[in-house]
C-alpha cells in the first residue's frame, strides 16, 4: 500500500536559458550539463548560482549518446558516435574551457606526457578510452571516482588514477601495496584543483573485465565495490573485492560448464520466470560471470560474489503493454554514518534501486540483502532518481515523489541502541508514501543535484516519426509470431488450442528492441521544449508540513494508523537530514567541484550547527508526538512509547501532562503510557518527582493498575508523595483485594512517614517476621533505595537504606539482618551494597557483623563464605585487641544477635571448641565481650571451613603473651599439624592442658606421638622438677595410654634407664596382661 | 528523413614547423603568434560555419608533426572526414614528406577506399620570399596523387586560409551525398536473434 499525503515537496521552479533544444542532461559538481540534440556540444550551467548562468561551453568529438559526471575527479564521461563508430571518452579540466576557442588536448588512456602539455597553462583534456566492444552504458563510483563501462557482453572497470607533476616521472611504480587507488591521496589533491602549482592529471587504469555472456547490459552502476548491471528485465548486483594474496580462480571451469549447459536450454527459456535471489543465493541465477584481470601492475586478485539477482517475466505486469516493460533507472546509493566501522571509502550502507514503468524496487545490500520498499506507481514512470530524502519519478506529465527508507537502515547501523527500550526508529519496512505531484507537459528526463531536480520536457513533435516506426515494427512482429508459433508446434503444442498462448503470441514482446530510439532529433518548429530546475523544500520545512498535516488526524482520530505513519515519515525525514549533515566528511569539502555534494547548500560551519540544532529539536518534538501516539494506541507496539518519550527529552511530569485525559472524557490511560511510567518508576533514580506529580502517579495506578501500587510506592522517584493521602488509597486497596504482606509494609512505611509509631508498630506486628522477610524479598525497594532490582547482576549501583530500614535497625535489628540475608540470597543485593547499607545505618561494627554471621548460616556460595570468614576473623581479632587495650570506643554498642554458643550450635562453619581450650582460657578471666569474640574466633579455627592460609597473617600479629593469644597460636600450629612443637609449647606454658590436648589430637596416625614425643618430654621434665604434680599426673596418664597401645617389648624399650622400676612396673603389667588377652 | 549529423572532422597533418597550429589558430580565432609552442599529441578546436546553405560544425584537429609524437597522434586519425596535408613552401623536405603523411594517414585512419578519400593540400608560408617549392611542383604532385585541390596559404597574413577550409567542407559534403545514395545510415540491427525452430528440434 502506498499512502498519499497532500504535502508539498517542491518550493520553486525556474527555467534554464538554453539556446538549442537539449538532448541529454546530466548534473554533478554543482553544474548542469546539457547536450544539444544530435549535437556535439556540451553546455555547463551553474546550479549553485541564481538563474543557472552558463559556466562554459565545449565541443565533443562526436554525437553524444550518453553522458555522466563524476564528483570525484570532476570529470565527464561520454559514449559518442562518429561515422558509425562508438567511442568512450572522458573530459577532464572542463572548467578551464571558459573561453570556447581554447584548444583542447586529446590523448589515449595511459598516454601521459611529462608535464610538457602544461606549457600553455591548464588545458581541457579529453581522454579516449579504447574498448574492444561497443560501449552501451557508463557509471561512475561516487566514492572512488572509478569508472564502469558496460559493453555488449562485458563490464570493464577502470580505476581512477591521479598523477601530479612529480610522480609522473616514476609513474610506473605507483602504489603497489594497495589494490584500490589511494583515494585519500586523491581527495587531498582535489583540494588544490584551482591552483596550477599542485595540478594533477587524471588517468584511468583498466583494472578488471567481467564477462557476462548471458546478459545484455542496458544500464550499469558502480559504487564502493558493488557492481550492478541491468538488462531489459534482469538486474544483477555483484560485489567486487580486491584481495591482496593472489588466488587462483577455482570456479572458472565450473561457470563455463554451466554456461554450456544453459546454451542448450536457451531456446526453451522464451518466457523467463519471475525470480528474486538475495545474497548468496543470487549465485544460483543462470548468469555466469568470469573475471579477466588486466591491471598492468600486479595488485593481487579480484574476487567476485553475487549479491542480488532479480528477473521479471513480461506477463507479470498489468496496465502497461509488454513492450514497454523494461527496467530503467538503475542506481547504487551509498550512505555514510558517523561511526564508520571501517575505512572512509567504505560506506556503511549500500542501496540498490531499479524501476519498471509501473513499480520501483529499493534494496538494502549491506548486512543482509533485503527488499526495503516496493513503489507502486499510479502511472507509467519514465525515469526515477533516488536521493537521501525522497525518490523522484517522472511520468509523461508529472513529477512525483515518494518517501524512502534508507535513513531507517542507516540509523540502525549508526546507533545499536535503536530497537531497545532506550531508543527507537520507525522500521525500514514502513510503508512508503507518495507526496503531492507537480504537473508538467511532455517530460522526458530527470536528474537530481542536491535539492535541485532538473527536468527536461519536450512537446510531442515526432508523431509522424512514431507511426512510421510502428508500421515498421508490425512487419517484424509478424515474423516473430510465425517463428514462435513454429517453435510451439515443434514441441507439440498448438497455440491455436491454447487461448493463453495465443494471446501471448499476439503480444509483440519480442520486438521490444525497436522501441528504443536514439535521442530525439531537433525539431526547429517552435520552442516545444524546456529545461526546468525545480527546488525541493528543505527537509525541515517538509517535516513541519507533515506535522501540521498530522494535526488533522490528531483531532479526528488520534488512534488512526495514518497519524502514526505520518509521524514516522516525518521522523525518517529528520533522521535522513541528520545523517546527511554528519556526512560532511573532509573529502566532500574538498575542491570547489564537490563542496555542494551534501546538497543542502553547505554554508559556513556555524550555520550548519545551527541547522543541526534545529533538526535535533524537531526530532525531539517528533519523538514526543510519536510517544503520544504509542502511549495512547492499542496494545500492539505500545512499548514504543517508552523509547520515543525517552528520546524526546520530556520529564515524567511533562509526559503525564500530555497523557492527562480530557475532563469530561472517560478516564483512560493507554497501555503505552502505563508501560512507560512503570519502566520509569522501576529504572530511573536520579529524578525525584514533586509531591503533586508523585500523587498523580499514585492516582494513575490506583485507577488503572492498582496491583502495582505497592511497587510504585516503593519507587524512590515518588518519595515526595503525601503519606496520608496514599494511606487512604492503600487502605482502600486492602479493603478490595485483601491483606498482603508487602502492602502492609508499605502502609507501615506511610505511618512511619506520618510519625504514627503506634500504628506503625501495630501494622508491623500483623505478620510473623518470616512473612515480613518474604515481603521484603517481593519488594526489596521497601528497604533499599537505588539498587538495580532487575537481577542484581551487571554493574553495581549505589544503594541506600530507606527510612523503614533505619527504623528496623533500631526496633527490629534481627528482622533487618534476616531480610538483608534473604535479599542477598535472592540476588537482590550484593555483599558490597549490603555493607554500604549498614554503613549508612551507622552500624558497621555490630549489625553488619551480625549480618555476616547470619550470612554464614544461610549462604552456600563458597566464594562468599570464604570472604565472610575472613571478614569475621578480622573483626574478632580487632575486638580482642581493642578490648585488651581498653580504648573507649572499642566495645560494640550492643550485644551481638548471636552468641558464640548459638553459632556453634546452628552454623556448620563454627566448630565445637576443643576441650583443651577450656583448660587454657577459663571463662572468668576477661570481659564477656572479649570472651565472646575469643570463643567465636576459636570456634572458627576449630571449624572445618576457615582457610588458615588467608587469615594466618592476621593471627601472626597477635602477641603470644596472653594466654588467649597463646591459645590462638597453638590452634594454628595444631591446624598445621605441628604437634611436636605444640606439645613443647603447651608443656612450657600450660602443662595442665597437655593431657586434654593429647587426648584430642594424638589419635590414630598421630598415636605414636604419645610415646615418641610426649613420654620422653614428660620424663625429661619430671627429671628436672620431680615435685611437679601436674607433670607427674600427666606422665601417669601418658603411661596409661602408652601401656594400652604398645607391646610389652616396646614398652620395655620406652622405660627410661634411670627410671624407678616400681613406678613403671604396674603399667608394664597392664600392658602384658592386655597383650596376653589379645 | 532525419538530418545528417553536421560535425565534420578535419585533420591537419604535415612536418613539424610547417604551421599547422598557426593555420588552425588563424582560421578559428583569426590571430597569429609567431612564437607558438610545438604541439604535443593532439588538440582540436570547433568552428561553426555555413557552406552552400548548410550549417556545419568543423572540428579541426591539430597534430604534432615531430616523429617522436607519432604514437600520440595516430590513434586519432580514425573517423576523420577530411585530411589537410600541409607543407611549407620554404622547406623542400616538408614537401617531399607529403607522400609519407598520406600513407600514415591512410594506414591509421583505416580508410576503406583511399582513392576516394578527400585530401586537400596546403602549401603554407607563401609570405616568405625564399621559396624552395614552386607552385607548379606542388600542383603536379596533387595531380599525380589523386587530383587533390591545392591551396597556397599564409597563416601570417591570412591568405587563403578560410578558402582552404571551405573547400575541405565542400569535398566532404560532396563525398557524403554520393555515399548517402548507396548505404542507408539508419539501419536496424537485431541484437538477440531468437533461434530458428530447426535448431531447436535437432
Amino acid at each position: 500500500m502506498v499512502h498519499v499525503y497532500n504535502c508539498h515537496p517542491f518550493t520553486s521552479q525556474h527555467i534554464v536559458q538554453v539556446e538549442q533544444e537539449p538532448g541529454l542532461v546530466c548534473c554533478g559538481g554543482g553544474a548542469l550539463f546539457v547536450v544539444a540534440t544530435g549535437g556535439c556540444k556540451v553546455e555547463a550551467y551553474s546550479l549553485e548560482k541564481e538563474g543557472c548562468p552558463l559556466i562554459c561551453r565545449f565541443a565533443t568529438m562526436g554525437t553524444v549518446r550518453s553522458i555522466r559526471h563524476s564528483n570525484i575527479g570532476d570529470y565527464l564521461v561520454t559514449i559518442e558516435e562518429k561515422n558509425s563508430a562508438t567511442y568512450l571518452r572522458a573530459y577532464t579540466n572542463w572548467r578551464y574551457q571558459a573561453e570556447e576557442k581554447a584548444r583542447v588536448g586529446v590523448r589515449l588512456l595511459g598516454h601521459l606526457l611529462g608535464g610538457a602539455s602544461m606549457s600553455g597553462g591548464v588545458q581541457m583534456e579529453i581522454i579516449e578510452i579504447p574498448l574492444s566492444e561497443r560501449p552501451v552504458a557508463v557509471a561512475c563510483c561516487s566514492v572512488t571516482g572509478d569508472l564502469l563501462v558496460g559493453c555488449e557482453t562485458t563490464l570493464v572497470l577502470f580505476t581512477l588514477r591521479r598523477q601530479n607533476q612529480q610522480n609522473l616521472q616514476n609513474q610506473s611504480q605507483q602504489n603497489p601495496q594497495s589494490p584500490w587507488p589511494n583515494t585519500q591521496q586523491i581527495f587531498s589533491q582535489s583540494q588544490g584543483q584551482t591552483s596550477n602549482t599542485n595540478l594533477s592529471i587524471l588517468d584511468f587504469e583498466r583494472s578488471v573485465i567481467l564477462h557476462i555472456p548471458k546478459m545484455t547490459p542496458r544500464q550499469v552502476a558502480l559504487c564502493g565495490g558493488y557492481v550492478a548491471v541491468q538488462a531489459e528485465l534482469e538486474v544483477l548486483v555483484l560485489k567486487l573485492e580486491a584481495t591482496l594474496e593472489p588466488k587462483t580462480l577455482k570456479e572458472t571451469s565450473d561457470t563455463e560448464k554451466s554456461a554450456d549447459y544453459l546454451e542448450d536450454q536457451v531456446d526453451f527459456l522464451l518466457i523467463p520466470r519471475h525470480q528474486e535471489l538475495l545474497g548468496d543465493r543470487a549465485k544460483d541465477c543462470d548468469i555466469p560471470v568470469s573475471i579477466e584481470k588486466t591491471g598492468l601492475v600486479d595488485r593481487g586478485q579480484y574476487t567476485l560474489s553475487y549479491v542480488l539477482f532479480r528477473r521479471f517475466s513480461p506477463e507479470f505486469f498489468q496496465g502497461c503493454s509488454v513492450e514497454e516493460m523494461q527496467l530503467h533507472s538503475l542506481q547504487l546509493y551509498p550512505l555514510f554514518t558517523s561511526n564508520q566501522p571501517v575505512s572512509l571509502e567504505e560506506p556503511s550502507c549500500m542501496f540498490c534501486f531499479f524501476s519498471l514503468p509501473n513499480a520501483g524496487y529499493l534494496y538494502s545490500l549491506k548486512g543482509g540483502v533485503e527488499l526495503l520498499s516496493t513503489y507502486q506507481y499510479p502511472e507509467k514512470v519514465l525515469e526515477a532518481v533516488l536521493t537521501d530524502h525522497l525518490l523522484h519519478v517522472i511520468t509523461k506529465s508529472a513529477l512525483q515523489c515518494f518517501t524512502v527508507r534508507c535513513a531507517a537502515v542507516a540509523a540502525r547501523i549508526e546507533d545499536p541502541y535503536i530497537d531497545t527500550t532506550m531508543k527507537a526508529c520507525p522500521p525500514s519496512s514502513l510503508e512508503v508514501c507518495a507526496l503531492r505531484m507537480q504537473l508538467f507537459i511532455g517530460l522526458r528526463s530527470v536528474c537530481v543535484y542536491g535539492c535541485h531536480v532538473i527536468l527536461l520536457s519536450a512537446a510531442d513533435t515526432e508523431t509522424p516519426d512514431e507511426t512510421e516506426r510502428t508500421t515498421q515494427r508490425r512487419g517484424l512482429e509478424l515474423k516473430e509470431h510465425t517463428k514462435l508459433t513454429g517453435i510451439f508446434l515443434a514441441v507439440g503444442i498448438d497455440p491455436a488450442t491454447t487461448p493463453a498462448l495465443e494471446s501471448l503470441l499476439s503480444r509483440p514482446f519480442l520486438s521490444r528492441k525497436w522501441t528504443i530510439s536514439s535521442p530525439k532529433e531537433t525539431s526547429s518548429a517552435g520552442h516545444g521544449w524546456n529545461l526546468y530546475v525545480v527546488d525541493t523544500v528543505p527537509p525541515l520545512a517538509l517535516y513541519q508540513e507533515m506535522v501540521e498535516y498530522s494535526q488533522r488526524y490528531t483531532e479526528t482520530n488520534p488512534q488512526a494508523q495514518s497519524l502514526r505513519h505520518l509521524l514516522s515519515e516525518a521522523h525518517l525525514l529528520l533522521r535522513a537530514s541528520l545523517l546527511q549533515k554528519q556526512d560532511q566528511r573532509p573529502i566532500r569539502e574538498g575542491g570547489p567541484a564537490v563542496s555542494l555534494q551534501a546538497g543542502s547548500g553547505s554554508g559556513p560551519a556555524r550555520k550548519n550547527t545551527v541547522d543541526r540544532h534545529e533538526v535535533e529539536e524537531a526530532l525531539r518534538q517528533n519523538c514526543a508526538q510519536l510517544g503520544d501516539c504509542f502511549s495512547r494506541g492499542s496494545q500492539k507496539d505500545c512499548h514504543l512509547a517508552l523509547p520515543y518519550y525517552r528520546m524526546s527529552g520530556l520529564s515524567v511530569t511533562e509526559v503525564m501532562a500530555r497523557n492527562r485525559p480530557h475532563p469530561g472524557s472517560p478516564h483512560f490511560y493507554g497501555p503505552g503510557f502505563l508501560f512507560y511510567l512503570k519502566h520509569y518508576l522501576l529504572e530511573e533514580t536520579d529524578q525525584t518527582l514533586s509531591q503533586e506529580s508523585a500523587d498523580e502517579v499514585i492516582d494513575i495506578f490506583s485507577q488503572s493498575e492498582p496491583s502495582l501500587l505497592v511497587s510504585v510506592c516503593a519507587s524512590p522517584s515518588i518519595v515526595n508523595i503525601n503519606p496520608a493521602r496514599t494511606l487512604r488509597i492503600l487502605q482502600h486497596l486492602e479493603d478490595t483485594v485483601g491483606v498482603s504482606v508487602p502492602l502492609t509494609i508499605t502502609m507501615a512505611t506511610m505511618m512511619l512517614r506520618l510519625g504514627d509509631m503506634q500504628q506503625y508498630t501495630q501494622l508491623m506486628e500483623r505478620h510473623a517476621e518470616m512473612l515480613l522477610v518474604y515481603g521484603f524479598i517481593e519488594e526489596s525497594r521497601l528497604l533499599l533505595r537505588g539498587g538495580g532490582t532487575g537481577g542484581g547482576s551487571g554493574q553495581q549501583k549505589q544503594v541506600c537504606p530507606t527510612e523503614l530500614a533505619q527504623q528496623l535497625a533500631n526496633s527490629q535489628p534481627g528482622l533487618l539482618v534476616a531480610a538483608m540475608v534473604a535479599l542477598h540470597e535472592n540476588n537482590k543485593v550484593q555483599l558490597e551494597q549490603a555493607d554500604h547499607i549498614f554503613k549508612e545505618l551507622g552500624c558497621e561494627n555490630c549489625l553488619q557483623v551480625d549480618f555476616w554471621e547470619a550470612m554464614l548460616m544461610a549462604s552456600s556460595q563458597d566464594a562468599v563464605i570464604q570472604e565472610l570468614l575472613f571478614r569475621l576473623v578480622s573483626v574478632y581479632i580487632e575486638r580482642l585487641t581493642n578490648s585488651e587495650s581498653k580504648l573507649p570506643h572499642a566495645p560494640p554498642k550492643r550485644k551481638s544477635l548471636k552468641s558464640a554458643d548459638d553459632l556453634i550450635n546452628s552454623c556448620s562453619h563454627f566448630g565445637a571448641l576443643y576441650p583443651w581450650l577450656t583448660v587454657l582460657s577459663p571463662c572468668h578471666t576477661t570481659s564477656s565481650q572479649h570472651q565472646e569474640a575469643l570463643y567465636k574466633l576459636q570456634s572458627l579455627l576449630c571449624g572445618p571451613s576457615l582457610a588458615l592460609g588467608s587469615v594466618a597473617p592476621l593471627l601472626e600479629r597477635l602477641s603470644e603473651e596472653t594466654l588467649w593469644g597463646f591459645s590462638l597460636h597453638l590452634l594454628c600450629a595444631t591446624r598445621r599439624g605441628l604437634y611436636d612443637s605444640s606439645i613443647e609449647k603447651l608443656l612450657d606454658r600450660c602443662p595442665q592442658a597437655i593431657i586434654a590436648f593429647a587426648n584430642h589430637h594424638l589419635q590414630d596416625k598421630n598415636m605414636a606421638l604419645w610415646w615418641q614425643k610426649l613420654l620422653p618430654e614428660l620424663c625429661n621434665r619430671t627429671r628436672a622438677a620431680a615435685d611437679n604434680s601436674i607433670l607427674l599426673a600427666a606422665l601417669k596418664e601418658t603411661l596409661v595410654v602408652v601401656a594400652m597401645e604398645t607391646s610389652p617389648a616396646e614398652f620395655l624399650e620406652l622405660i627410661p634407664d634411670d627410671g624407678t622400676a616400681s613406678y613403671f612396673l604396674p603399667h608394664l603389667l597392664t600392658c602384658s596382661q592386655r597383650h596376653l588377652l589379645a | 528523413m532525419t538530418t545528417k549529423t553536421s560535425l565534420l572532422k578535419v585533420i591537419l597533418l604535415g612536418d613539424g614547423g610547417v604551421g599547422k597550429s598557426s593555420i588552425m589558430n588563424r582560421y578559428v580565432t583569426n590571430k597569429f603568434d609567431a612564437h607558438l609552442f610545438h604541439t604535443i599529441g593532439v588538440e582540436f578546436l570547433n568552428k561553426d560555419l555555413e557552406v552552400d546553405g548548410r550549417q556545419v560544425t568543423l572540428q579541426i584537429w591539430d597534430t604534432a608533426g615531430q616523429e617522436r609524437f607519432r604514437s600520440l597522434r595516430t590513434p586519432f586519425y580514425r573517423g576523420s572526414d577530411c585530411c589537410l596535408l600541409t607543407f611549407s613552401v620554404d622547406d623542400n623536405q616538408s614537401f617531399l614528406n607529403l607522400g609519407n603523411w598520406k600513407k600514415e594517414f591512410i594506414y591509421y585512419a583505416d580508410v576503406k577506399e583511399p582513392e576516394k578519400f578527400p585530401f586537400v593540400v596546403l602549401g603554407n608560408k607563401v609570405d616568405v620570399t625564399e621559396r624552395q617549392v614552386s607552385s607548379e611542383e606542388a600542383q603536379q604532385w596533387c595531380q599525380e596523387n589523386g587530383d587533390y585541390p591545392y591551396y597556397e596559404t599564409s597563416a601570417k597574413d591570412a591568405t587563403n586560409v578560410a578558402v582552404a577550409f571551405e573547400e575541405a567542407v565542400r569535398r566532404v559534403l560532396a563525398m557524403e551525398e554520393r555515399t548517402d545514395h548507396l548505404i542507408p545510415t539508419d539501419t536496424v540491427k537485431l541484437h538477440r536473434k531468437p533461434r530458428s525452430a530447426a535448431t531447436c528440434c535437432s
